[in-house]
């Protein structure tokens, strides 16, 4: 089992709430969040493999991040 | 006391609403089909309270505070909301919530050892939307949702969803006799939800459960670990624990499946299910 990653979810979070959906997220969305170089990575070019293997939440993935499945 | 009027159980997928257009027909309409048949069986039963074991998408319950078990104490819920109005393209509306009766299962749990968190505001996502659109339509029936934690791990064990269920059949039948309420569980069966295998349906295990609901046997259910489930039913097959709460509350009563449809365009093997003594 994945341990969650709060970061990642905490800023999922964030936008899940507001019904937001994103292509990737930009450097302005993670100001002030301690992040990995990989969490940063993955966010920013919206990688949503390498989010789920990190510990976000798959339901936020896929809110967040709805453009990336190809169904 | 109080009597169980009318049970059941169905999946919850948001695109079962939001994206009917992509579906194969004959699969949507035999789906659609169980669902307007329990609208009919619904409004037959007359009850005057929906209790619904549902369970958040991380719409409401955040990693900073993550309940196992939530009872709604809201006088109402949206069901949808206008942001997943959007998506589920359904109106966006307001369903009336049974606080006091919320409040009163709250308080019958603390005294009796089951520790209830509680809720007073809760946005539903497509657990209530998008059965109470085929279900209720006039969303006149007040709707009282236990949420169990199906979706942010580590969860509550499936035995534990079902003795909770268990405990709120219990707390229905100390109940006053004039009081007819409906069970409705949502969620399941099998689907795979933003993790790298989204899209994925596995029927043999959908059938296993319906198997197993059809027969009574919520036992066999209870014992599957949150790794099996995972491995057979995927992220979205843990919804599963919806399922068990109402069997609790409803022991020996058997499922009667009016559909089930492993619809891949909505990622999800959809069910209706009937649950009768």
């Amino acid at each position: 089992m994945i341990r969650a990653s709060y970061t990642l979810n905490k800023i999922l979070t964030a936008l899940a709430r507001q019904h937001a959906t994103a292509e990737r997220l930009t450097d302005d969305d993670l100001v002030g969040h301690d992040l990995s170089a990989a969490e940063r990575a993955a966010l920013t070019t919206g990688d949503i493999t390498s989010l789920y293997h990190l510990g976000a939440n798959p339901y936020l993935i896929r809110r967040v991040f709805r453009s990336r499945f190809p169904i | 006391m109080a009597e169980v009027v009318l049970a059941a159980l169905t999946s919850h997928a948001p695109m079962i609403t939001g994206k009917p257009e992509v579906s194969r027909p004959e699969q949507r309409d035999r789906l659609y089909d169980g669902f307007h048949e329990l609208r009919r069986r619904l409004a037959a039963a007359r009850p005057d309270l929906l209790v619904m074991f549902v369970n958040d998408h991380l719409q409401n319950f955040p990693y900073s505070n993550m309940p196992a078990f939530c009872v709604g104490v809201a006088k109402d819920y949206d069901a949808p909301s206008a942001g997943g109005a959007r998506l589920m393209r359904i109106p966006p509306r307001k369903v009336p919530g049974a606080p006091e009766w919320g409040l009163a299962l709250l308080e019958s749990g603390l005294a009796a050892g089951f520790d209830f968190a509680y809720s007073h505001e809760i946005e539903s996502w497509d657990e209530l939307a998008v059965p109470l659109y085929f279900l209720t339509p006039d969303g006149t029936i007040p709707v009282s949702p236990v949420y169990t934690n199906c979706g942010a791990p580590p969860l509550p064990t499936p035995r534990r969803c079902h003795e909770m269920g268990a405990f709120v059949g219990a707390f229905i039948r100390s109940r006053p006799a004039t009081e007819r309420v409906a069970l409705l569980a949502t969620g399941g069966i099998s689907h795979w939800v933003g993790t790298p295998e989204t899209g994925r349906i596995n029927p043999e295990f959908d059938h296993r459960v319906l198997d197993h609901v059809a027969r009574a046997d919520a036992e066999a259910l209870t014992r599957l670990t949150e790794a099996q489930i995972e491995r057979d039913g995927g992220n979205g097959g843990q919804e599963i624990r919806n399922w068990l709460a109402l069997l609790g509350a409803v022991p020996g009563w058997k499922g009667e499946v009016l559909a089930y449809e492993p619809v891949p365009e909505w990622i999800t093997g959809c069910a209706t299910v009937w649950v009768h003594p």
